[in-house]
């Protein structure tokens, strides 16, 4: 019966030949470069009171410019603070506002989202033309806006400023996941069963919409750190004191003047290297999400 | 209205804006009762408005005209369904046809089926020995509690489904078209389920299906659906024994009969 | 001709919405309104001298009063003064829109182009090496802030070259020397194009590598049409109304860009000029801008609008088997 079998079926020495598919394991496909650089980064900047030889705020009006030496590793800013103590220090502030307006877009998101998925037709018109009208305003004239109302910057205020202004693409994503979710079944059921409105969002619709919306909200963690930095260096963010990757940008300026190239590439390589490392891991995200969907 | 009737369902219609001027009347003064402990089976083609009147009965749809009374309350008006909510969630479950989309992937059966009692009482998850009872009356053992849906069969999954609906203690269940997306052999273990639970439990049944022979197997009384309209109602055996209404035979003259030789007759008459 | 009608009153409506928020969140917003108008002067002032110069501005008034009083101006096509620059703020606006529009212009049209260019070309030579580098290459450039890439440039070619100035729109005397004028504006518009050329380019790439999948590429290659024929035809006439509906909407969006280029190279443009009105409460200007800003916004993304639904008749046929989708799920 097998020998039949295989007469009229694939011949053998031609199924051989077939090179095995290589089997990528889980690890192979993450960016370990990009990863081990940001936990570095990350870590450096939650223990910098272990990392900094100096106190960064302090203002060393004898030692002010200087270039990269062994007492001032990365040198001196204009104000003679060190600047490779303020990179750790404000490093936290930098990833603490992107993170925190990450997390603020993407609550406004989610609810939004979900709402216009779940509302009437006429309601989930209304919000997403209102929706795409805000997308279609530049983010920095809105940031612009809001942080003249606020007053006076401080990262909290910034971070909310950033995430009350960035959360318009992710709703977008989640209502229309949403829009197609809300017609299974089982969310009919929990609705029958008197499942409130959090509580389907909690169970059904989040666990189900939230891989799609990771690589945006990983990107968005990315965007964010770029509008502080792009904030403070105007003058309408973070102000001097506070110290962040983007306010030691804003003494540029003066260090254009007198050449003190270490004042603008030193926190400007520290930035786009923890965003190119974001952006590697984000991407990882997206690739596998596309695989899981051809795969289905 | 009579004392003995759970659910009553008066000149029920619906309709579906399709566009500005376009509507669809997708149920037409639909009444029928269902006794306290009774399976009542609503039959007819794909589009006659089966589902919209179950969809109607489970407030899922708010109906354009006519009334549905619950225990002799009128489910329909919002002040009405929001004074009893409670007691309406629990007391009507509904079980759906595509058991794949009725259950959410991401949750694992235990979950499923203890869903209801969870919302129903606010705390956390019950007791696993309640869920492990539960899975026990429609035949499935406690190793499925910790399976997520993708891991079992379509019949496996209705099952679950069913044990979800029934842990409230339901008083009424409606379940459409339950057995459609089904093989043949497990629509019958599920018919014969449905039937045990019922005698066991006591709940009213509402069955809605297009298969003619599980209905006649199962139900004590029958509607049949044309077009949106109910046309003939009855006891099934009356229905079955003597149709009125020209649909109605139609639909019966299609039902295979697991007898070749009448099987063959029936051909020649049409 | 129904449509189009429709379309102005939105329009119409937008704009005057627009207005009214604007007017009000700029006046409640903290901030000395004289200050700019006085200066330092503002500090030494008695209250008697404040309730005079505010008369005279027509602050004292409820807000509401302020904004129809400022309405009834435009439709006298009045827009009033800048307090800042003592004059008209239309005068002060047209000295600056001149440098804007060449800017953000050159800016647009170089994306537009380079965009499509880049992006055929990747899906052309997909996974080829040179799709490869300029893919990795944009990725890289776009994690780089626009405005520390604008000041390294500086930092390289005016600072440590002396190549080219790093700021203003033309050197001091020389408004008409055109030569001049683009020396000023190659690095702002180095900056510009760099950091949204990709993000438009990629667009194209992925929007052209669906288009090469779909079955009548298949179907003209089996006919014995060209690559490039294919490619540059037949591909490009599907992807263009969806390109051009999303670069009607990159309009702001490059705009947006603009303002930090010119913040950062001090280009006398509009950018700054909305930075410097809102700081000082310039109302006037601040109104005016954000009107015109807004226009432009509101315009761009109705033309995008029209451009999906009126010039793809793809779109259109999508549009309703969607609706009759929903239709039947009802």
């Amino acid at each position: 019966m097998s020998d039949l079998f295989e007469m009229v079926g694939v011949k053998p020495e031609l199924a051989e030949q077939q090179v095995p598919e290589k089997e990528n394991r889980w690890y192979d496909t993450i960016p370990w470069l990009s990863v081990i650089i940001l936990i570095l980064i990350v870590g450096g900047c939650l223990f910098c009171n272990r990392i900094m030889t100096k106190d960064p705020s302090y203002m060393d009006l004898k030692n002010y410019t200087i270039a990269p030496c062994k007492e001032f590793l990365f040198g001196t800013d204009t104000m003679g603070r060190d600047i490779f103590s303020m990179i750790w220090y404000g490093g936290r502030q930098s990833l603490f506002i992107g993170i925190a307006a990450t997390v603020i877009s993407t609550g406004i998101a989610i609810i939004f989202g979900t709402v216009s998925g779940m509302a009437p037709e006429w309601l989930d018109m209304l919000l997403m033309r209102a929706t795409e009208i805000l997308l279609s305003i530049p983010n920095l004239l809105t940031v612009i806006f809001l942080q003249a109302i606020l007053g006076k910057a401080n990262v909290f205020s910034l971070s909310f400023v950033i995430g009350i202004t960035s959360w318009m693409s992710i709703a977008k994503i989640i209502r229309t996941e949403v829009r197609q979710l809300r017609n299974n079944e089982y969310v009919i059921a929990a609705r029958c069963m008197g499942g409130g409105f959090f509580y389907i969002l909690y169970k059904h619709l989040a666990p189900n919409f939230l891989s799609s919306i990771m690589f945006m909200v990983v990107m968005n963690i990315r965007s964010a750190i770029v509008e502080e930095s792009t904030l403070s260096f105007i003058g309408i963010g973070l102000p001097l004191e506070v110290i962040s990757w983007g306010s030691m940008l804003s003494l540029s300026e003066k260090a254009l003047l007198t050449g003190a190239w270490w004042i603008i590439l030193i926190p400007g390589v520290f930035l786009v290297v923890t965003l190119l490392c974001i952006t590697s891991i984000g991407d990882c995200i997206r690739k596998k999400l596309n695989k899981q969907e051809s795969n289905l | 209205m009579e004392n003995n009737s759970l659910l009553d369902v008066q000149h029920l219609s619906h309709m579906f804006h399709l566009k500005r001027k376009m509507t669809v009347k997708a149920i037409d003064d639909v009444s029928f009762q269902i006794k306290k402990g009774e399976i009542y089976g609503l039959v007819g083609e794909s589009g006659s408005g089966k589902s919209t009147v179950a969809r109607c009965i489970m407030n899922i749809y708010k109906p354009s005209e006519g009334e549905i009374f619950y225990k002799g309350i009128p489910i329909c008006k919002n002040k009405e369904f929001r004074k009893n909510r409670k007691m309406l969630q629990m007391t009507r479950q509904m079980i759906f046809q595509d058991s794949a989309s009725s259950l959410n992937p991401r949750m694992k059966i235990e979950d499923i089926v203890a869903e209801p009692l969870r919302i129903y009482s606010g705390k956390g998850r019950p007791g696993k020995k309640e869920i492990e009872k539960q899975l026990e009356l429609v035949g499935l053992d406690r190793s499925y509690m910790e399976k997520y849906p993708c891991e079992l069969s379509g019949g496996q999954r209705q099952r679950v489904a069913i044990a979800r609906a029934l842990s409230t203690k339901p008083e009424l269940i409606v379940a459409d078209e339950p057995i459609a997306s089904l093989d043949v052999s497990i629509q019958a273990q599920m018919v014969n389920l449905f039937r045990k639970l019922q005698k066991e439990q006591g709940f009213s049944f509402l069955f809605i299906a297009h298969d003619l022979s599980m209905v006649e197997f199962l139900c004590d009384r029958t509607g049949v659906m044309y077009h949106g309209k109910l046309v003939e109602e009855g006891r099934t055996k009356d229905i079955f024994a003597h149709p009125e209404h020209e649909y109605t035979k139609a639909l019966l003259a299609a039902v295979p009969i697991p007898d070749p030789r009448i099987e063959r007759q029936k051909g020649e008459v049409l | 001709m129904l449509y189009y009608g429709k379309k102005l009153v939105i329009f119409m409506i937008s704009v005057g919405l627009l207005s009214l928020v604007t007017f009000y969140v700029s006046r409640l917003a903290p901030g000395d309104p004289l200050f700019s108008y006085y200066g330092e002067r503002v500090e030494k002032m008695s209250p008697e001298e404040r309730e005079w110069a505010e008369e005279k501005l027509g602050l004292n008034d409820k807000i509401s009063v302020q904004y129809s009083r400022w309405i009834n101006q435009v439709f006298h096509g009045n827009f009033g003064r800048s307090y800042k620059y003592k004059m008209d703020v239309l005068d002060v606006l047209k000295s600056r829109l001149g440098n804007t529009l060449l800017l953000g212009g050159t800016g647009f049209l170089i994306i537009f182009a380079g965009a499509l260019l880049l992006g055929v070309i990747c899906a052309w030579k997909e996974g080829g090496w040179l799709d490869k580098i300029i893919c990795k290459a944009g990725t890289i450039i776009s994690c780089v802030p626009e405005f520390w890439l604008a000041l390294v440039l500086i930092l390289v070619f005016s600072v440590s070259l002396r190549w080219l100035p790093s700021s203003g729109a033309y050197a001091v005397g020389q408004e008409k020397n055109i030569s001049d004028r683009i020396l000023h504006m190659i690095l702002p518009l180095t900056v510009i194009v760099t950091e949204h050329l990709w993000y438009y380019g990629y667009m194209v790439r992925n929007k052209m590598l669906d288009e090469i999948r779909a079955d009548y590429v298949l179907l003209a290659k089996a006919k014995g049409i060209k690559k490039s024929r294919i490619m540059l035809v037949h591909c490009m006439r599907n992807i263009m109304p969806s390109y051009l509906s999303i670069m009607a909407i990159s309009v702001t969006h490059i705009m947006g860009g603009t303002y930090v280029a010119e913040t950062v190279f001090s280009y006398p443009g509009i950018g700054t000029l909305a930075y410097e009105s809102a700081r000082y409460k310039d109302y006037n200007l601040l109104m005016i801008i954000s009107l015109m800003s807004g226009i432009i916004i509101i315009a761009c993304n109705m033309a995008a609008q029209i451009l999906n639904e009126r010039i793809d008749p793809r779109m259109r046929i999508s549009r309703q088997s969607e609706m009759q989708e929903v239709d039947n799920y009802e």
